[in-house]
């Protein structure tokens, strides 16, 4: 049975912004799922719809089969982190992470034996009688996800969990979390703006654009095969270099000095994509492009090369290849590159969407 | 600010030494005075050093003339109870009416915030008359609810009250939401600890306005067994022939002060602490 069900989910806010217009997603039990966006895109309007926090204007929600979509936060057994962590100031770690089940009315011998085992797994058993300001930020974290998981719950939810913490701890915790819910196998619902936490963390990707799920599958899916433009942006970091080219008699008009062989498409105005890392560069006269070279950030195990092609309009894109090793071409000289034609992506020009060749 | 200037810190000093000698001079000269005979205050000039009577007239205030008890202990207790009556009264009603305007929407939430805001303006002085007739009608003249209740209502601690709780993160409130707390659990687990800082200030300046209190309980109170202490050392001014005893109307003034102090030193760090910062 599937854990959580989104059907036909929408929201409406109280001044009238549609923030949702519509939402159908299915969860597995023990699913990693992480939505994905620009700010403002809902990921957090979806998650709390989900919480109970912010009610549902429209659709059903399903957890393991029941409809949820009226029940108080509390009752329908889920468990959330949040940015900023919300501990509760006034009580120790221990109260913190006892309090839910406190409510609940459990016997105090279980909560003890509960929190002190999630204590352990987390490493906070030498916290627990600390109050949350004598807590670095990474063992704040870590309380937070403690009163998450002694709870037990169905589904958890997590809200840019990571955003506060500086980059190191961010990588650690991204590990660590990802270790305890293939541990704990519960149901997961994960948003964050940063792609490399999302292709890590996730089972599965939903990339929300203006409150629509653009695109829904495993991070690799998305990588290979985005959907449509926004996807291929925004999965993928440096983002794939997309020009707007035109496909005539079988050749690819691509930038001012460059015609490529190509399959049929169903338009001719399209948008030609391909990733940064899937460029070579090779000599001028064998190249099947031609890059004025801007600028050389050198990374030590990789190089990017920031530069611009220029279309048969006259118009400038800036297109950026990612070569592994040390490289120093001239600032301001042109490059060669080879744009294998296995590695493009290929997207109607109005329409944004992805289209294959005939 | 950190100065090195000679001249500049002698000259805060000087400032702040007449500060202390301009406010604790009438103390002084109070403490001294309880210890002369009655009349040692009338002839002209004012005594600055200690008198011989101290015992006598403090024992007088105190315990009583042979064969008329004072009233001293009864009024002490009226004003305490008139004090924490008014205290407790106004930060309970004050905790409610702000955690219902602040986390509650209902309708008219807008309106009741006003009429809140409204009684600002109208302090029970103001209110004096209409007041006076509502405890009449009430019947409650000559008690301590009539003593209490109109002072009670009134929106200033509200208002700290409402800002307190305004700086409460949203997302503790849904944490303590996802947690299972409904309003109440709420209230008594995390609103009250956090603001337990904000209670304790509104403590000591409320104790000491109930404390202080002497147009009311002058106006609702003709039976002595409800005066306060502060009422009584004005009562012992307007004698009929002018024959004031200075000695004991000192006495009475600085057992009027004593509660407040206490109040004051016993809660110092965390007034301060309250007023200051919410370690939030
Ligand atoms: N209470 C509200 N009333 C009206 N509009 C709202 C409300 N809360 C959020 N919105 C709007 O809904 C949209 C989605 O907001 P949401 O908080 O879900 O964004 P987000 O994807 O979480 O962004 P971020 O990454 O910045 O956290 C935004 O355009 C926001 O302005
Ligand atoms: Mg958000």
């Amino acid at each position: 049975m599937s854990d959580l069900v989104l059907r036909n989910i929408g929201k409406t806010y109280d001044n009238g912004y549609q923030a949702i217009p519509s939402i159908d997603l299915t969860i597995e039990e023990g699913e990693f799922i992480v939505l994905v966006g620009p700010s403002g895109c809902g990921k957090s309007t979806l998650l709390r719809m989900v919480a109970g926090l912010e009610s549902i204007s429209q659709g059903d929600l399903l957890i393991k089969g029941d409809q949820v979509n009226n029940k108080e936060p509390a009752e329908r057994d889920i468990a959330m982190v949040f940015q900023n962590y919300a501990l509760y100031p006034h009580m120790s770690v221990y109260d913190n992470m006892a309090y839910g089940l406190k409510n609940r009315g459990e016997p105090k011998s279980e909560i003890e034996t509960k929190v002190n085992a999630v204590a352990q797994m987390l490493g906070l058993e030498e916290l627990l009688t600390r109050k949350p300001r004598q807590l670095s930020g990474g063992q704040r974290q870590r309380v937070a996800m403690g009163r998450a998981m002694v709870r037990d719950p169905k589904v958890f939810l997590f809200d840019e969990p990571l955003s506060n913490l500086d980059a190191k701890l961010r990588v650690q915790m991204r590990v660590e979390i990802r270790e305890l819910q293939r541990k704990l196998g519960t149901t997961t619902l994960y948003v964050t703006h940063d792609q490399v936490e999302a292709m890590t963390l996730a089972d599965r990707l939903v990339v929300l654009n203006k409150g629509h799920a653009e695109q829904v599958g495993t991070p690799m899916a998305l990588y290979e095969r985005p959907a449509s433009t926004f996807v291929a942006q925004f999965i993928g970091s440096p983002s794939m270099n997309l020009i707007p080219s035109t496909i005539e008699n079988g050749v690819l008009q691509l930038g001012v000095d460059s015609q490529l062989a190509c399959p049929q498409f169903s338009t001719d105005k399209v948008m030609w994509g391909i990733r940064p890392e899937h460029v070579d560069i090779v000599p001028l006269q064998d190249a099947d492009l031609s890059l004025q070279v801007k600028a050389v950030e050198a990374l030590g195990a990789e190089t990017l090369i920031h530069g611009s092609v220029k279309t048969s309009e006259d118009k400038l894109y800036p297109f950026v290849v990612r070569l592994s090793g040390n490289h120093a071409p001239d600032i301001g000289q042109p490059i060669g590159i080879r744009v294998p034609q296995q590695a493009w992506h290929v997207f109607d020009v109005v329409t944004t969407k992805r289209i294959e060749p005939l | 600010m950190i100065e090195n200037r000679p001249w500049l810190t002698g000259f805060s000093h000087l400032v702040l030494v007449l500060g202390v000698l301009v406010v604790a001079l009438p103390v002084w000269v109070a403490i001294v005075a309880s210890t002369h005979p009655a009349n040692a205050f009338g002839v002209g000039h004012i005594p600055l050093w200690f008198g011989d009577q101290a015992f006598a007239n403090w024992h007088q205030v105190l315990i009583g003339k042979e064969g008329q008890a004072s009233q001293m202990l009864r009024m002490t207790l009226n004003s305490l109870i008139m004090a924490l009556g008014i205290t407790f009264g106004k930060i309970a009603i004050s905790l409610l009416s702000a955690y219902a305007i602040v986390f509650f929407r209902f309708p008219f939430r807008g309106l009741a915030f006003w009429v809140i805001f409204f009684t600002l303006m109208l302090p029970v002085e103001v209110r004096i008359v209409p007041t006076y007739e509502v405890v009449a009608n009430l019947n409650l003249l000559n008690s301590y609810t009539g003593l209490t209740l109109p002072l009670i209502a009134s929106a200033t601690a509200t208002f700290l009250f409402r800002q307190c709780f305004m700086s409460i993160p949203g997302e503790l409130v849904e944490a303590a939401r996802i947690d299972g707390a409904g309003p109440i659990r709420f209230f008594f687990d995390i609103l009250l600890p956090m603001s337990r800082t904000n209670i304790a200030a509104l403590f000591v300046i409320l104790f000491i306005y109930g404390w202080n209190q002497y147009l009311w309980p002058l106006i609702v109170t003709t039976d002595d067994a409800y005066y306060t202490l502060v009422m009584s050392v004005k009562r012992m001014l307007s004698v009929p022939d002018g024959d004031i005893e200075w000695n004991k109307v000192m006495v009475s003034t600085l057992l009027a002060m004593i509660p407040p102090v206490l109040v004051v030193i016993g809660m110092q760090k965390l007034f301060v602490k309250g007023l200051v910062d919410a370690e939030k």
